[in-house]
């Protein structure tokens, strides 16, 4: 294989994507050049603007492990919205609800809560699809529905402020917001835990026995289950584990950033870390490079539309684009399946 | 009494552009696609059935515009998919973020709106009412005062077994769908048949869109879709892509959707009677997978 070609290959569909949105920019009269080159200085142009771009790009880390998790392992888990707004919301519960002196010890809580209810959101699916062999796409493409459903049903009723009127939590207590790096920006100490979860989730790729099973199972389950791998016991870890974290990831959104769960919680970040872990393929530095990438194209965006009109709606076309073409395949390295 | 003649009329209307969609997505995974990219396609058909109803003063143009415009969309998702190779899931999620993306984009940079567009003009579909049933008691409120295209969202769905049972094309689409290779040995252009079936999907949800803009509320709005396209999706996969079951299953899913703006309407949590569809769906999905796994282990 020729290596150059492959990595023009992974940025194909970004190259292309930038391309429709300038072709968008062009037809309203804007000069494409002038609004990227924006973009850049405000995604990255000063110590704050990066602040505010590793900070949009935190959540993204989240979710695109966790799709990277199980996508490995060939479980089409596209649950991980539903796990993320539950995460969020059960971290804010332990946050506004439980009073504790400590810190860590609350921080802790919340942050376990997430997983735990982020993990057995997704333990229907996993079980289905390991034992009964129920699709499980369109299981979690259901739950995530179910999730938000859930979700505006608790914090419009039995979880709804007292005084606020519409759909949100109580404020967390102080004693469970995350640190703020560095203020006066959002980025906060979720973006370590975040790192640290892509660098086991490295560690886990490249230098774990579960790790390679799970590779295996995505390459060829009848294969491994043959080899004497329990496929079972691995479709429903990957998924468990995906769901962990992208559980987690929705406590830490709201445990450091808004401070409680807001109807609303997430736009689609379970969506934006899909598209991440596919162009990247599901490595770790690849993940970290596109989140931080779609993480600048949100803050920067934001800003564009207050000082150049330019609706944030542009930055869905571009993630819309990279999806549509995230998974073509243009020049033929593999055998192609279809037509053997 | 009322409240119940109230939501089974609201209900049909409501089942309309659930069912167009449904029948689309059907005849897509029939042909060997499922089709996650519904809601983008509605939500297109939508803003240019206002867009072209409102400035050409004629529903027919808008509702015409609406269906070729979203089959060209789904044109362009199936082509994706099988010229290019990209996974339909990840393409059908992409043309819903890409096609709302666009949208707002217009919304605001032309309307300077942030999410609805209400235009002069804009010609709505127009209500028949039949002189007779009108004034029986229940089935007035079904039949009576229905727009053309809940009656042609029926039409096609009750055509529907006859369309992929009885005709050559239908055959040919199922035929693609369920077996490439055979297909392919047997001298059909599966890619051509797939790309057709989700053209169809296109249509059909243009047509879709079209009715919840220019048939039942006069205005577009982003969320106006909200869900409908997978409420759709569930559909077909609770009705096992069985047209006539599948119909029953939108009207059931038109009359929750029916009571859950009532409930929402006086104040109550209406979240619960939302989710019955997605509930529903697993546990038909569930008890089918367990149905299989019993009988392969009897079979040993």
């Amino acid at each position: 294989m020729n290596r150059s070609k492959s990595i023009f290959q992974d940025f194909l569909p970004i190259i292309i994507s930038f391309g429709v949105g300038a072709v968008v920019l062009i037809f309203v009269g804007e000069s494409p050049l002038e609004i990227y080159s924006l973009m850049l200085s405000e995604g990255f142009g000063s110590t704050r603007r990066i602040a505010a771009t590793l900070s949009s790009a935190t959540p993204l880390i989240f979710t695109a492990v966790a799709t990277a998790v199980s996508f490995r392992s060939g479980v089409f888990n596209i649950g991980i919205e539903g796990a993320f707004i539950l995460g969020g919301l059960a971290g804010a519960f332990v946050g506004f609800s439980m009073e504790m002196s400590h810190i860590f010890i609350h921080i802790f809580f919340c942050l376990l809560a997430g997983i735990l209810v982020g993990g057995v959101w997704l333990y229907l699916p996993a079980w289905l699809r390991a034992n009964w062999k129920v699709d499980e796409v369109v299981t979690t493409l259901m739950l995530n529905f179910i999730a938000v459903a859930i979700a505006t049903g608790l914090v419009n009723g039995p979880l709804l402020a007292k005084g606020a009127g519409n759909n949100m939590t109580p404020m967390i207590h102080e004693s469970a917001e995350l640190l703020k790096l560095l203020p006066p920006s959002t980025l906060h100490a979720g973006f370590l835990i975040g790192l640290f979860i892509l660098i086991l989730y490295g560690f886990f790729c490249s230098n774990s026995l579960f790790g390679f099973e799970n590779k295996m199972v995505g390459l060829n389950e009848f294969f491994s289950k043959t080899v004497g791998i329990n496929t079972k016991k691995i479709i429903i870890s990957s998924m468990l584990l995906s769901g962990a974290i992208g559980g987690l990831g929705g406590s830490c959104h709201a445990l450091g950033v808004l401070h409680r769960y807001v109807e609303g919680f997430s736009p689609g970040y379970g969506w934006t870390g899909m598209a991440i872990a596919l162009i990247s393929k599901n490595s770790a530095i690849g993940i970290l490079i596109g989140s931080i990438l779609f993480g600048a194209l949100a803050s920067a965006g934001t800003t564009i539309q207050l000082f150049s009109d330019i609706p944030l709606d542009l930055i869905d076309v571009l993630q819309g684009t990279v999806m549509l073409l995230a998974t073509i395949t243009v020049f033929k390295f593999k055998k192609d399946n279809a037509d053997r | 009494m009322q409240i119940v003649e109230y939501i089974l009329a609201s209900g049909v209307l409501l089942t309309t552009p659930i069912l167009l969609a449904a029948m689309g997505g059907l005849f897509n995974r029939l042909g060997g696609i499922v089709n996650i990219g519904l809601e983008g396609k509605m939500l297109l058909g939508a803003i240019v059935a206002l867009l072209v109803s409102a400035n050409t003063n004629s529903w027919l143009l808008g509702i015409l515009a609406a269906a070729f415009a979203s089959s060209l969309a789904g044109l362009l998702f199936s082509i994706l998919i099988t010229r290019l190779n990209a996974n339909m899931i990840i393409v059908g999620f992409g043309l819903n973020i890409f096609i709302a993306g666009l949208v707002g984009f217009y919304l605001k940079w032309f309307h300077g709106s942030s999410g609805t567009l209400k235009l002069e003009n804009t010609v709505l579909l127009p209500k028949i009412s039949i002189p007779f049933i009108n004034d029986l008691p229940i089935l007035g409120t079904l039949f009576s005062n229905k727009d053309p295209l809940t009656w042609i969202s029926w039409l096609i769905a009750l055509s529907m077994p006859w369309i992929i049972f009885k005709t050559r094309l239908g055959m040919r689409v199922r035929c693609a769908g369920s077996d490439e290779h055979v297909a392919r040995a047997i001298g059909l252009n599966v890619k051509t048949l797939m790309d057709f079936s989700s053209s169809v999907a296109g249509f059909f949800a243009g047509l879709a869109g079209a009715h919840l803009s220019i048939g039942m509320l006069g205005l577009f709005s982003m969320g106006l879709i909200s869900g409908r396209g997978f409420i759709a999706l569930a559909a077909f996969y609770f009705g096992r892509n069985m047209p006539i079951r599948t119909s029953l299953v939108c009207l059931v899913f038109g009359i929750l959707d029916s009571m859950q703006i009532r409930l929402q309407g006086l104040g109550l949590p209406s979240e619960p009677v939302q989710a019955i569809p997605w509930i529903t769906v697993i546990g038909i999905l569930s008890f089918m997978g367990w149905r299989e796994h019993r009988n392969s282990q009897e079979l040993g």
